[in-house]
């Protein structure tokens, strides 16, 4: 959220609240009777770059224009869109991928398997969003059939293939954002940047036919999407968590569940004297000791973050992937144990002998610093209200806003408050294995490393399996004795809090069932556009 | 003050002409050009060196937090499109000779050429802009003349008043408190956009482009309303003292009349150096205006641009409003001699 927004929202909370009463507004809107015209959303989605999928369009929801060979449906299972068939090697390096023949480019050109290899190869060189690195060569062996051959095993391929659109090779250059042709459900109208973005059914499309003739994307930030909605003037918006419990009339709420998560990193290694590229120590004295983690953990009481912070929207996070089909339900325990967290620290040693209500050992005080984005409330709020839960055992931690790459950057040695989120169970490898611990990389950059988690991963990444590679991925959190990731282990993250994902919603939508959200609050709810109906 | 000054004869214009005058304005002309050039030169590398020092990484802003499924290899290479590995001075040096060609680089935000990017905005922005403008300096100026001809009494008090509450009232606070008025409690205007959402722009009516015009305008125009109110209140007060009018009510002149003939023409020289030195404001307040009432104009971009850290397109648009504020105030300049015949219009004082 941009900080003017931020600095806008209590004002309007004000206004809004003296508001209350107001006669209803004239509404923009057609009579109930009938679908409308147009659907009209605000929920983002806007890329300023335009929607070229070899740059990172659709990474997130709905690629709209183009098509991808996979896709996940409501349970996130990998079911096919484009590809009819696909199949993977026993070493894990050759994915072969079979593709209809019955889809067409709304210039009517057919898809064909020298597409699908140009998409990929296009977006695994062309510096932008898709990171493809893993990925060495793409054959197309026939119209139909394209071989993808990995750099090493990654199991996690396919749920790539649910996102990169493939781009028409006839017609993909430098413009191709502006101007987006694909054999998805969508084909663009008109984009006035800043402004608007409108699409309308694609009457070739080969899947379902959307119920909507044409869909009209605002592009409003939070208070001016806000003043619409209460206008009248839209059917779906995504509004922030601060102002979700307002009533909008002829709205409702839907809160959707989300992995979108925030959690704590804490510094796996002793301080080691070294400094990172940044010229960030490397390591804390305090949080190496995995008393001290283990305690931060069961210390927090979850749900007072969620009623708190959230206003109510969102559920405990024990794990980056609760839900997910690779979490570990067992990884959840029961939280805001302020005496088993003291217990422990008194266990390990840890004590307030000078009487300033903060515990020592070795003559090493338990003070820390949690740092976060300061332009992002939520985050705010989150460790404000962690640092006064952690004071209670003795801990001290003091939150420090900076400006966001600048708090990542001082993980490696103090604590951070991050959000992750991903429909790619590799989301897990990157956080947890060792291999990132010694790279200058956001992900593991608290530097945690454990061979049996490692011995996981990988085998979840080798995995040709996904079924198999989804239990690896849950079993590195919970190994014998003292291994894994879950707090009950090694406890390298407190996760916090999962947030909700609210929108307010025209009475007469029908959103369907939905997925549960990656993160990103708003255009990720448009994966399930085509499915919605007008049920007045 | 004298009487020539309110009703200046032509010889007291051409008396400080000097003998050549095609020669002063060329040289007039260069000499303003040269100071242009250092002020751009200037608010260049100001801009760049702010821009090195900012803690925004673009990487980072591009890939939109912490969420993202990249790793440090693909970083690398977003940082190798945008040419961010080179050393700063290169890359400073680099923009610069491109820019003497013409070229003001691609933005990394819109992955469009610079120009196309500003061109593009600014036409959008040009219409709030100018409605603004014109809207500040004429009831700015209607506002200070009413004032000072009713000196002392309420409509007086009243009008600065609210000149000072003005003065005083962020813009996106007003901006927000007319949008929930006047947008979403009365529902007489659109909350937002430049034209209505889910239609082709270019088949927007006039009409529907006024409607959209009208709360984004008259937001932006409040930031000039007061300083003109003030400094033409003031100046019309000083004019309205002086012998001249004293003379002029002797002689049966009063009320509009008065003002009219006597007053006005005076009272327009601090207001028309308040106006074209304005612009600035202008653009700074369009930032806000078009943020609140999401106007997709260049007040938009360069909120993007500096929140994304994009480089080329943030000293774009700063060395456009160097420009833009420099045209406006040695318009300012001019305008005042020629209101006001004292000043010399070559701006050669030495010789009065």
């Amino acid at each position: 959220m941009r900080s003017t927004t931020l600095l806008l929202l209590p004002v309007l909370l004000l206004i809004a609240a003296c508001s209350g009463g107001a006669d209803s507004p004239p509404t923009t809107t057609d009579s109930a009777d009938s679908p409308p015209a147009d659907l009209r959303i605000a929920v983002g989605g806007e890329n300023p770059e335009g929607y070229d999928p070899t740059l990172g369009w659709g990474e997130y929801g709905n690629p709209l224009f183009q098509s991808t060979l996979l896709q996940r449906n409501v349970d996130l299972e990998l079911t096919g869109d484009l590809a009819t068939d696909w199949s993977v090697s026993d070493d894990g390096l050759v994915y072969t991928v079979t593709i209809r023949d019955d889809a067409t480019f709304t210039d009517e050109e057919p898809v064909t398997a020298e597409d699908v290899a140009y998409t990929y190869t296009t977006a695994a060189s062309s510096g932008g969003l898709v990171d493809l690195t893993f990925l060495d060569d793409v054959t197309v062996i026939d119209d139909t059939t394209v071989e993808f051959h990995l750099e090493r095993p990654w199991s996690t391929f396919p749920a790539r293939m649910a996102t990169l659109g493939i781009v028409p090779a006839h017609l993909h250059g430098p413009d191709y954002g502006r101007e987006p042709v694909g054999s998805g459900p969508w084909v663009l109208e008109r984009w006035d940047e800043g402004q608007q973005l409108i699409v309308t059914r694609n009457p070739d499309y080969y899947g379902d036919t959307p119920h909507f003739d044409r869909v009209v994307f605002q592009f409003t930030d939070a208070d001016a999407t806000m003043a619409a909605a209460r206008a009248g003037e839209l059917h779906l918006a995504s509004v922030p968590l601060a102002l979700a419990d307002q009533d909008v009339e002829g709205m409702e709420l839907v809160a959707a569940e989300s992995v979108d998560n925030r959690g704590l990193s804490l510094p796996f290694l002793p301080e080691t004297g070294e400094v990172d590229h940044n010229g960030q120590p490397i390591g804390n004295d305090v949080t190496s000791d995995l008393a001290v983690r283990k305690a931060i953990n069961y210390a927090i009481d979850r749900q007072a973050l969620v009623d708190g912070v959230l206003n109510g929207f969102g559920r405990p996070a024990f794990t980056p992937a609760d839900g997910l089909p690779w979490g570990n339900p067992d990884a959840a325990f029961e939280d805001g144990d302020v005496d088993l967290a003291r217990q422990i620290l008194a266990d390990a040693g840890w004590q307030d002998t000078d009487g300033d209500g903060v515990v020592e050992k070795n003559g090493i005080e338990a003070r820390l610093e949690i740092a976060y984005r300061a332009s992002d409330l939520d985050r705010q709020g989150l460790a404000v209200a962690v640092a006064d839960q952690l004071a209670e055992i003795g801990i001290e931690a003091t939150p420090k806003g900076m400006e966001g790459s600048e708090s990542f950057a001082v993980a490696p040695n103090q604590l951070v408050v991050f959000g992750w989120g991903s429909h790619d169970p590799s989301e897990i490898y990157r956080l947890y294995h060792s291999s990132l611990a010694e790279t200058d990389d956001i992900y593991n950059a608290n530097r945690f490393s454990d061979p049996y988690v490692d011995e996981q991963l990988d085998a979840a990444m080798a995995d040709m399996d996904l079924e198999t590679a989804y239990h690896h991925f849950a079993a590195a959190a919970l190994g014998p004795d003292d291994h894994g990731y879950a707090a009950a282990r090694q406890a390298p993250w407190a996760w916090l809090v999962n947030l909700d994902h609210t929108y307010l919603v025209d009475e007469c939508l029908d959103l369907g069932p939905l997925q549960i959200e990656p993160h990103g609050h708003g255009y990720p709810i448009t994966e399930g556009l085509s499915r919605w109906t007008w049920s007045c | 003050m004298d009487v020539e000054l309110l009703t200046p004869t032509p010889e007291t214009t051409e008396a400080p002409r000097p003998p050549s005058p095609s020669r002063d304005v060329a040289g007039f002309v260069v000499r303003r050009l040269l100071h242009l050039l250092g002020l751009l030169a200037g608010v260049a590398l100001v801009g760049f060196v702010l821009m090195e020092l900012s803690p925004v990484d673009p990487i980072d802003a591009y890939v939109g937090g912490d969420a993202v499924r990249l790793g440090e290899q693909q970083r690398e290479a977003i940082a190798e499109r945008w040419g961010l590995n080179d050393p700063p001075a290169e890359r400073l040096a680099h923009w610069a000779s491109n820019l003497v060609r013409g070229d003001l680089g691609t933005s990394t935000i819109f992955n469009a050429p610079v120009t196309q990017v500003m061109g593009q905005r600014f036409t959008a922005s040009l219409a709030l802009l100018a409605t603004a403008w014109v809207l500040s300096g004429v009831i700015g100026f209607a506002l200070g003349l009413v004032a000072a001809a009713n000196h002392g009494r309420h409509l007086d008090r009243a009008i600065r008043w609210t000149a000072y509450t003005l003065a005083s009232a962020p813009t996106f606070w007003v901006g927000l408190l007319l949008l929930t008025v006047f947008a979403v409690q009365l529902g007489w205007v659109p909350t937002s956009g430049a034209t209505p959402i889910g239609m082709d722009p270019a088949q927007a009516t006039l009409f529907q482009r006024l409607h959209h015009l009208i709360l984004p305008a008259l937001t932006l125009s409040i930031v000039g309303i007061a300083p003109v109110t003030l400094h033409t209140r003031t100046r019309a007060l000083e004019v309205l003292g002086s012998e001249a009018v004293l003379f002029a009510r002797a002689q049966g002149d009063s009320g509009w009349g008065l003002i009219r003939h006597r007053v006005m023409r005076n009272a327009a020289v601090p207001a028309l150096m308040l106006q074209f030195a304005s612009i600035s404001e202008l653009l700074g307040g369009s930032v806000l205006a078009e943020q609140v009432f999401n106007y997709p104009g260049l007040g938009q971009a360069t909120v993007r641009a500096g929140v994304q850290g994009d480089v080329p397109l943030l000293l774009g648009i700063a060395l456009f409003a160097t420009v833009l504020v420099f045209v406006g105030n040695q318009v300012g300049d001019i305008a005042q001699r020629m209101v006001d015949p004292r000043v010399p219009v070559l701006g050669r004082r030495g010789r009065r």
